[in-house]
Order: structure tokens, then C-alpha cells, then sequence
């Protein structure tokens, strides 16, 4: 009850927080999708680089995201920059792999049957392998969404702004209280976001695809 | 309308898939390339349509090189069909039989008209337009397969092994559909299977492959009756014939040498020959010797005896009518007009009505034990 009454009284600098938390996140996966889909792509055609790739992005992600903030720290300053950099880095793994095993687990069959009446590598790629492997990239946007939402409260270390600023306050002042304020609108937001990216990805799904299983 | 010339393939300069390969394909004719998996079958195909470039040789498709067309402008000239269909998921069937116009701006209404002339050709309710292909059965997708191939009309079809994943009902209707559309459309098909059966009912000329080379190229009925070699003979199974006696004609299952006595004779002369011969029927001809003639009729060692008969000469002695056949007429037409007509022997003529042979109850037997015997052996080999 004490939990509501404090959260109602902050309202306005819970929905301010979370404003910049979307964008933070937003930014950084929309950043993370016009640069990891493209490779993707790239390295679906390149298998002997595609796995140099995977694995420089794999190592990426083993990064603890502290210590990457901390790091970006002497290159990059402080503030929204550096933290949506470094977010971008996390988002972009799970959306270079999901595009990369959607391309190339597309029936082969079907891009046989599309060389065969003619199709051009652009027209194969544009027609026959994006749509198909769409659910899985979206897949893969939807995860990158989910963990850069968690991750973004770190970023309030340096000065990012965000949820986080409420759950490193409530570390700091033994507020337990300010820390489930930060952390439950952090969890929700998560939810939300999956809820909502998995109903795209089950309308991105073409028709003729959905009733397959 | 389409010729390899000499093509080679290989792989890494040292796998030979496909060993100076030429292969004239005349157009309007269904091309069966067969052999066992690894035989560069499907390989020579794929060369083509530039799925697969060639390593060296030369293909003319139309009369030029298939090197001064881009693979995407030679694609959209060749139709092609694939084992698994490969039909695109993502859109309508009545889309996946328009891609190609689609690509090629057909305006809309065009490729609408198009899609559904060719849903009806190959048996396919217009309804089908708005599914998509999972909804189809097998048989049901590789009919699209088949009509979008058909979609622009292109003159040469590539067909790899289209019905080799159907279940042997479905099969065998497809390949009836495609010997019916063969003749509405007089397409030029080079088809891919491992399937003698298959091979044998569609194929205008059969191209037996062996080790990237084409051991035989001939009609089935030659390819049946004259194998070039054992691994041809073996391939085609000596119990071919068994299964398809509309291979067999009169003319394979009759006696060669006949009988024949001068229709001049008379009977006691005929009658002393007939004994010094060891044989009770003969047929009687105009000119003594020749078998090659107009037969007149049977004449049987029992209606010599006597003093008139002895006195006659055979022409008035001849009674018993001819049953004669032409000698192209198959096994089960033969057998049909046998027991229809109650004879025991049938006279084999050529196109000039001259006698060639004679097939008789026994001839037939001898060859129907020949094909038992060779298909027990052949059993026993197991």
C-alpha cells in the first residue's frame, strides 16, 4: 500500500523516467536493426565470414554491460550517446543471428524453384527470402528489445537517465521502495514490449505460412 | 532446339560428373535422361538452364549458345520443375503462377487471365487461386509446379524428377496429364528420372546415363528390345517386357520360318512333301519356295488323303481362311484377335500384306516361358 501511495506521488518522474527509458532502448534497437539486419543478410551469403562474425557479436555479449559502460566512458564521455552506443552493441547480436538463421534456413527448394523461373539474386531476396524469414528476424528484434529494456537501467550510471536512475538512487539511500519503484515499471515495460513485438511477429507471418505446423 | 555438344563437367578439375556429353534434343519431343543417383543425370540438365555452369562443351539452345544469353533472360525462356515443388509459402497459388509475369510486367489483368487458364489446364478448380500451398496435397502442388512453368509458354520445359515424391497413384495420373498436355502443347521436355517404368511411358526417346555418359539414346521400344550393353539390359530389368507386353508385337513373337508348299502342287505331291518335311500344315502360296507372299491359305496333311484330293491341285484344295495380322500389332491385340476368332494360328504380314510369319499358340507360350524363366533367374539372384 505504502508502495502505491509512494509511486502515485512520484507518477510524474516515474512517467519522465519511462519516457526516456523508451527512447534509450527505442534509439538503440532501431539503430541495432538498420545496422544487424543488413549484416545478417550479408553474412548469409558469406558463409566463411558469417561465422568470424557470430562469434565477434558472441563475444560482445559475454561483455558484463557494467564493465562496458564503464569502458565507454574515456571514448565516448558520458550521458545519452555513449549509453545508446552501448545498448546498440547488446541489441544487435540476437538481430544479426535470428536474421542470419532466417535467411539461411529458407527452404532451398523454394530459391532453386525462384533460380530456375529466373529470378535475380535481388528478386530471390526481396521476394522469396526477407518474407519468409521476417517471423525470425522479428523474433530476434523482440529479444534484442527485451534485454536492452533490463540493460538500460545500467546506463543510468553514466548518466543516461532512465528507470535506472531510481533503482541506483534507492541502492544508494537504502530505499528499498525507490528501487521497486524503478524496478517494477523496468518489468512491465519488458512485458509489455514482448507482449506487443509478438503480436507484430505473429501479423508479419504471412498467411500461407501460419497454418503450416 | 537443343544440342550438348561435347560438355564436360568437373569438379575441382578432378571429379568427372559429366564425361563429353552430346545429346541432340529435337524440339516437340519428351527426353528422358536416366540412371542411377551420381550418373550426372540431373548435372547435364541443370547445365541447361545455367543452374550449374558447364566446365567445358557447348550447349545451343535454339541455335545459339546458351553463353550469349544472361541465366536470368535464359531462365525466363525455360521452363523448369522440381522434385520438391518449391512452391513460395508466403503468397497465393494463383501469385506463385504469376511470379514470372509478374517479373517479366505483365499488367495485372493479363497475368490474372493467365493464372486461371492454366489452374484449368491442369485440372485444378479456380478456387484454388486464393489458397496457399500448404493447403495442397502433393499431386495438387506439383500441378501448380507444372503450370507455373508453363506460365510465359515457353517452348522447352526442365523437368528433375517431378514425380518421383508422389505416392504411384498420384503418379501415374501425372504422367498421364503430362503425355495429354504434351499433346495439346508440343513443348520440347527434357525430363530427369530414376524410374525405368516412368521413363518407358513418357519418354519420346530415353537417354540411358552411365558415369557422366549416355550409354544409349533411343526410342523405349529400342532401348527395350536392343540394349547396347549388359548395364543397359540390367538397368532396363529383364522383366520389362513382362510388365508392358504393348512393347511386345506381333512381329517379336512370331515363328520366322514358315511352311509354305506352290499352290501348283497337286495334293499327292504336296502330301509326299509334307511327309518328307516331318510337318502336317503348311500354307500355300502362289510361287513355290518364297515366303515372302500373299498367303492363300492353310493347308493341312489330312485333306490330301484320298483320290481326289490326290488329283487337285492345292489352290482348290486351300479351304481354311486366313487369319492374318499385321506385324506391328501388339501382344494383347494379338492374343485378343486369337481367342475372338477361335484360331489356333495367325499369319504375320508386312504393310504390303505379304506374309512374314506366323504366330501360334506355341510361338506365344515359348516366348511368355522365355520371359518367366529370365524373370525367375533373375529372382533367384536375390
Amino acid at each position: 500500500m505504502e508502495l502505491i501511495r509512494f509511486m502515485v506521488a512520484h507518477a510524474e518522474d516515474i512517467f519522465g523516467a519511462l519516457i526516456q527509458h523508451m527512447k534509450i532502448t527505442g534509439i538503440a534497437v532501431a539503430f541495432a536493426i538498420l545496422i544487424g539486419v543488413p549484416i545478417g543478410i550479408w553474412i548469409s551469403k558469406k558463409q566463411n565470414i558469417a561465422g568470424f562474425v557470430l562469434g565477434v557479436a558472441n563475444i560482445m555479449q559475454t561483455i558484463p554491460s557494467l564493465a562496458l559502460f564503464g569502458l565507454i566512458i574515456p571514448i565516448m564521455g558520458i550521458g545519452f550517446k555513449p549509453s545508446v552506443f552501448v545498448l546498440l552493441l547488446y541489441a544487435l547480436m540476437p538481430i544479426i543471428k535470428n536474421t542470419y538463421i532466417g535467411i539461411t534456413t529458407v527452404d532451398a527448394a523454394v530459391i532453386e524453384a525462384g533460380r530456375g523461373m529466373g529470378m535475380t539474386r535481388m528478386q530471390i531476396l526481396k521476394m522469396i527470402e526477407v518474407p519468409l524469414s521476417l517471423p525470425m528476424i522479428m523474433g530476434g528484434i523482440r529479444i534484442s528489445t527485451v534485454i536492452n529494456i533490463g540493460t538500460a537501467t545500467i546506463a543510468a550510471l553514466i548518466g543516461a537517465g532512465g528507470l535506472g536512475d531510481f533503482i541506483f538512487r534507492g541502492i544508494s539511500m537504502a530505499d528499498n521502495m525507490m528501487i521497486l519503484t524503478g524496478a517494477i515499471p523496468t518489468a512491465l515495460l519488458a512485458l509489455v514490449m514482448d507482449a506487443l513485438l509478438n503480436f507484430v511477429e505473429v501479423k508479419l507471418t504471412p498467411k500461407g505460412l501460419k497454418g503450416e505446423e | 532446339m537443343i544440342e550438348l555438344k561435347n560438355v564436360v563437367k568437373t569438379y575441382d578439375q578432378k571429379t568427372i560428373v559429366v564425361d563429353r556429353l552430346n545429346l541432340k534434343i529435337e524440339k516437340g519431343q519428351i527426353i528422358v535422361l536416366i540412371g542411377e543417383s551420381g550418373c550426372g543425370k540431373t548435372t547435364s540438365m541443370k547445365m541447361i538452364n545455367r543452374l550449374i555452369p558447364m566446365s567445358d562443351g557447348e550447349i545451343l539452345f535454339d541455335g545459339k549458345s546458351i553463353m550469349d544469353y544472361s541465366p536470368v533472360e535464359l531462365r525466363r525462356k525455360i521452363g523448369y520443375v522440381i522434385q520438391k515443388v518449391g512452391l513460395l509459402p508466403h503468397i497465393t497459388i494463383g501469385e506463385n503462377i504469376e511470379l514470372v509475369p509478374k517479373l517479366l510486367n505483365w499488367d495485372k489483368k493479363k497475368r490474372r487471365l493467365r493464372a486461371l487458364e492454366l489452374l484449368e489446364l491442369v485440372d485444378l478448380d479456380k478456387s484454388y487461386y486464393h489458397r496457399y500451398a500448404h493447403e495442397l496435397s502433393g499431386g495438387q502442388q506439383q500441378r501448380i509446379g507444372v503450370a507455373r512453368a508453363l506460365a510465359t509458354n515457353p517452348d522447352v520445359i526442365l523437368m528433375d524428377e517431378p514425380f518421383s515424391a508422389l505416392d504411384p497413384m498420384t503418379r501415374e495420373q501425372l504422367q498421364r496429364e503430362l503425355l495429354k498436355l504434351q499433346d495439346e502443347l508440343g513443348k520440347t521436355i527434357v525430363f530427369v528420372t530414376h524410374d525405368m517404368d516412368e521413363a518407358l511411358k513418357i519418354g519420346d526417346k530415353i537417354a540411358v546415363m552411365k558415369d557422366g555418359k549416355i550409354l544409349q539414346f533411343d526410342t523405349p521400344e529400342r532401348i527395350l528390345k536392343h540394349p547396347v550393353n549388359d548395364y543397359v539390359e540390367n538397368f532396363v530389368g529383364k522383366d520389362r517386357l513382362w510388365k508392358l507386353p504393348e512393347m511386345m508385337y506381333a512381329k517379336d513373337i512370331m515363328n520366322r520360318k514358315v511352311e509354305v508348299i506352290g499352290a501348283r502342287r497337286r495334293g499327292l505331291q504336296a502330301f509326299e512333301i509334307m511327309k518328307s518335311r516331318g510337318i502336317r500344315r503348311a500354307i500355300v502360296v502362289e510361287k513355290e519356295g518364297k515366303q515372302q507372299q500373299v498367303p492363300l491359305g492353310w493347308i493341312h496333311i489330312n485333306q490330301l488323303r484320298g483320290q481326289k484330293a490326290e488329283e487337285k491341285i492345292l489352290r482348290d484344295l486351300v479351304k481354311v481362311e486366313i487369319q492374318a495380322v499385321h506385324e506391328t500389332e501388339n501382344l494383347p491385340n494379338v492374343l485378343a484377335l486369337m481367342k475372338e476368332t477361335e484360331a489356333n494360328r495367325l499369319v504375320v504380314v508386312d504393310d504390303e500384306e505379304k506374309m512374314v510369319g506366323v504366330v501360334t499358340q506355341s510361338s506365344v507360350l515359348d516366348v511368355l516361358a522365355d520371359l518367366v524363366s529370365e524373370y525367375e533367374e533373375e529372382g533367384d539372384e536375390d
